[in-house]
């Protein structure tokens, strides 16, 4: 089994010269006067449709066409060979005309799309590990109504208590919004712990208006307060991880359709060009 | 317009008998043959009469000179006994062309392909025909198995291979059958031979009441499964005839723990882990002088040493592997006793055979000591493990992880770097496709660190799930080993689920075409069919659960391969 750090490295080069070599190539072959456009064309349109494959080979995961993993590394570098496969391309110039820069903006958006995919996926997995045992997706929903109850339950023994304006009052005032849903999620992304740290100040700053046996209902909430704030950085984390594919693939969808006509149009105005 | 619920009668242990062709005249028979002439049925409680349990647990096989018997390396589930003729065991292993191995039947690429489209929308959807015509008998069960392959050649094949002769009123098959391992050799007959075959189930309930079948079957089991066991070691393999005879005459046997080690299993999360050590019972231990090799026959061993005032594993042990050459060539070479390094201690249950000081000196040391390379000779990458007694490089927390959840026990455990896995659930939709839309495992289980042992079964090197299935619709696949539920013979018990330690066979209420429970026809409750992972033996290619992983999360593994553990962990 290759190490992660020793197979990025030997993809990345094999990219690098990969890349290299088309833009010695196009030097080479502009050198020679000859019409790179075309060739390069059809080299991106090859790359969007072997990227775009990658899609249906897991829709496909039942028949053995290699792993998808292997399939993923290839979408990954053949991903990055198109940029250089992109720029060649366009010659080095931003694209003019309404089809030319719709069509490079949704590539730049594919790519950049594509990219922010592979930073999220590599990057917040571990991070959700940091707080606590794995949560499926779709318990989160059941979990935060469990958390919630617990909460409620502890205001509604304080007020029992007959300590209404402490506990309670807290639990109306700031506890309700945050069990209601989830919370923070751009403030999650951001791995900020400002929103959950006011709250805990807050709660802990109660400690001196409660009597001595309210004192633990405080600390069960506060501790309700940080599961339900891990539970919703992992909701945040797990959202990311889902969404940009929304962005993705279709921008992808829209590329390749796009590409179609622009490749009808170059032909029907080449005027005998290539 | 609400739809009637498709009714049929809750299956029974013996809906399905070994062979519907066996006759009341056939059962008397085989009373009248020692040592079942010798069996008190008395003994037999009326639910389950000695009488019911020949005629449905067992079959008569006839097989002709050159019929392959038995294949090894194959699962069985069930033992032979020989009421006529001569069968030859080959001692040597057979080459798998002679033995017409083939590739295991799976889909067609056409045929998974068409999955895509044809598997059901209902969950847990059933053919109900086909319960009904299996119910009646009119199904083909048993037609496949009965078909043989033959050895064309049976005077050359004794020349070229060491074999011996099992003759009439012997049992073979039963090393298998008993201890639920692969079958140890092949066997085939030499002369027209009349066998009468048992499913391992009725033979437990038989050898739990006859103390003469037992005494009987349990020293074969012994002589037999001995020499096979030492030929299979790389220590013994180059011995000869006389010595392996020698060998086998000075090594003893001992067990240490319970055989139904499982049902104390699901106690011991709530004991204290020195509590837990403490049932653990020592095979050797750490300062005390070696009296032998420590050969591993059967179950697991934990390896350890001191540590503060507690244990820390170090290692694991399993079958076929074994402990304190290290000590014994040490002492060999520096003439003077060397204490054990390590404590072991049984997982549960383990059988061991204890190979004596002398003896190892004598057959292996002295012939070998030369080819014993150092400690500092050796190296994590050296292809010859022979002597290798270093453990992986398995961090200490999440070996106490796997060895205290009997992980160890899994032959492809689906074990999760939760720090690649985005929780896309391809692996689930994969799995999913493969079993007609019902995924067989969950994403979910014990998690250490960023390692997650998820709900999926493990294919264990000891299922204990198989233990008590009364029909045997639990079993090894012929091919690969792995364990597989024939749900036409599941009669819903749930044995199977209750016995599995680790909570990965799952009971399901099955439904018909229309959505509707399938019900029995009497108690007009859900039937029951019990559901596991099966690693798509039916499917090409690997896993499809593995196979669907875009970040290399996810990977099932042979827990006894420490070696591949080792790699995973450290990517």
């Amino acid at each position: 089994m290759m190490t992660f750090a020793r197979r990025r490295l030997r993809n990345l080069t094999l990219a690098l010269i990969g890349g290299m070599l088309i833009i010695a190539g196009d030097w080479i072959a502009r050198g020679a006067l000859m019409q790179t456009a075309y060739i390069s064309g059809w080299a991106m349109l090859v790359l969007m449709f072997l990227l775009a494959a990658y899609n249906v080979r897991k829709k496909l995961s039942v028949i053995p066409l290699f792993s998808s993993s292997a399939w993923l590394q290839v979408h990954v570098y053949a991903g990055v060979v198109s940029v250089v496969v992109f720029v060649v391309h366009i010659g080095y110039v931003m694209p003019n005309g309404g089809l030319e820069i719709l069509l490079g903006a949704l590539y730049v958006g594919v790519a950049a799309s594509g990219l922010v995919g592979l930073v999220l996926t590599r990057t917040l997995p571990p991070r959700i590990n940091s707080r606590g045992e794995n949560v499926i997706f779709e318990r989160i929903g059941p979990i935060r109504r469990q958390l919630r109850e617990r909460a409620e339950m502890l205001a509604l023994e304080s007020v029992n208590a007959g300590n209404v304006t402490a506990i309670s009052q807290l639990y109306q005032d700031r506890l309700v919004r945050f069990f209601a849903g989830p919370q923070n999620l751009w403030s999650h992304l951001g791995q900020s712990t400002r929103q959950r740290q006011a709250l805990l100040d807050e709660i802990d700053a109660l400690r001196r208006y409660v009597k001595e046996s309210d004192r633990e209902s405080l600390t069960q909430i506060a501790e309700l307060v940080c599961l339900k704030d891990d539970l919703d950085y992992r909701y945040a984390c797990q959202c990311a991880l889902k969404g940009w594919l929304f962005v993705h693939i279709p921008l992808t969808y829209g590329l390749l359709m796009v590409m179609v006509v622009h490749v009808v149009v170059v032909y029907a105005f080449s005027g005998g060009a290539r | 317009m609400a739809q009637r619920s498709a009714v049929i009668s809750r299956p029974q242990r013996w809906d399905t008998p070994f062979d519907p062709d066996m006759a009341e005249a056939d059962v008397d028979r085989v009373l009248s043959i020692e040592p079942f002439s010798q069996i008190d049925p008395e003994r037999f409680p009326t639910a389950l009469p000695l009488h019911k349990l020949i005629l449905n647990d067992c079959r008569i096989v006839r097989a002709r000179p050159g019929d392959i018997i038995v294949r090894e390396g194959d699962y069985g589930s069930s033992l032979f006994f020989i009421m006529a003729g001569t069968v030859r065991v080959a001692i040597d292993s057979m080459p798998a062309r002679m033995l017409g191995r083939r590739e295991p039947a799976r889909k067609g690429l056409l045929r998974t392909i068409a999955q895509l489209w044809t598997n059901h929308r209902t969950t847990e959807y059933r053919d109900v025909q086909g319960y009904v015509a299996h119910g009646s008998g009119a199904a083909q069960r048993g037609e496949g198995e009965q078909a043989r392959i033959f050895l064309q050649d049976v005077p050359t094949v004794l020349d070229e291979h060491r074999t011996a002769t099992i003759s009439e009123g012997s049992f073979f098959g039963e090393l298998a059958a008993l201890a639920r391992i692969p079958r140890t050799a092949t066997v085939f007959a030499e002369t027209d031979c009349e066998l009468l075959e048992m499913r391992w189930q009725g033979f437990r309930d038989i050898r739990r009441r006859s103390e003469a079948i037992r005494d009987h079957v349990d020293q074969l089991y012994r002589e037999r499964s001995l020499k096979s066991q030492l030929l299979a070691t790389d220590m013994f393999r180059d011995l000869s005839e006389a010595e392996l005879d020698e060998v086998a005459d000075q090594i003893t046997f001992e067990t240490f723990g319970e055989f139904d080690w499982y049902g104390s299993f699901k106690r011991l999360p709530a004991q204290d882990p020195a509590r837990r050590l403490a049932h653990e019972p020592i095979i050797a231990e750490q300062g005390h002088y070696p009296d032998g090799l420590i050969l591993i026959r059967a179950g697991f061993a934990r390896v350890s040493c001191k540590y503060g005032d507690g244990e820390r594993t170090i290692s694991y042990l399993g079958r076929g592997q074994s402990y304190g050459f290290e000590e014994l060539a040490e002492a060999f070479q520096r003439d003077r006793a060397v204490p054990f390094k390590r404590t072991i201690r049984a997982l549960g249950y383990v059988d061991i055979l204890r190979v004596p000081t002398v003896i190892v000196e004598k057959y292996i040391l002295s012939r070998r000591s030369s080819k014993v390379p150092s400690k500092t000779e050796r190296s994590p990458h050296d292809a010859d493990r022979r002597w290798d007694q270093s453990p992986a490089r398995i961090e200490t927390g999440m070996l106490e992880f796997l060895v205290e959840n009997r992980f160890i026990n899994g032959a492809s455990t689906m074990l999760i770097d939760l720090n690649r896995c985005t929780g896309c659930d391809d692996c689930v939709r994969a799995c999913a496709e493969a079993h007609d839309g019902n995924p067989r495992f969950i994403r979910h289980g014990k998690q250490f660190d960023h390692y997650l042992v998820a709900n999926a079964c493990m294919h264990c090197a000891d299922p204990v799930c198989m233990i008590g299935c009364p029909t045997g619709a639990i079993h090894r696949d012929l091919q690969g080993g792995e364990v597989v539920i024939n749900d036409l013979t599941c009669i819903g018990c749930a044995t199977c689920a209750n016995s599995c330690p680790y909570h990965n066979i799952r009971m399901v209420e099955i439904r018909d075409e229309t959505g509707d429970f399938v019900l029995d026809e009497h108690s007009q409750t859900p039937i029951l069919k019990a559901t596991k992972c099966d690693l798509s033996v039916d499917q090409p290619g690997d896993p499809p659960c593995q196979r669907a992983c875009p970040h290399d999360a996810l990977v099932r593994l042979d827990m006894m391969d420490t070696r591949a553990v080792e790699r995973f962990l450290n990517r």
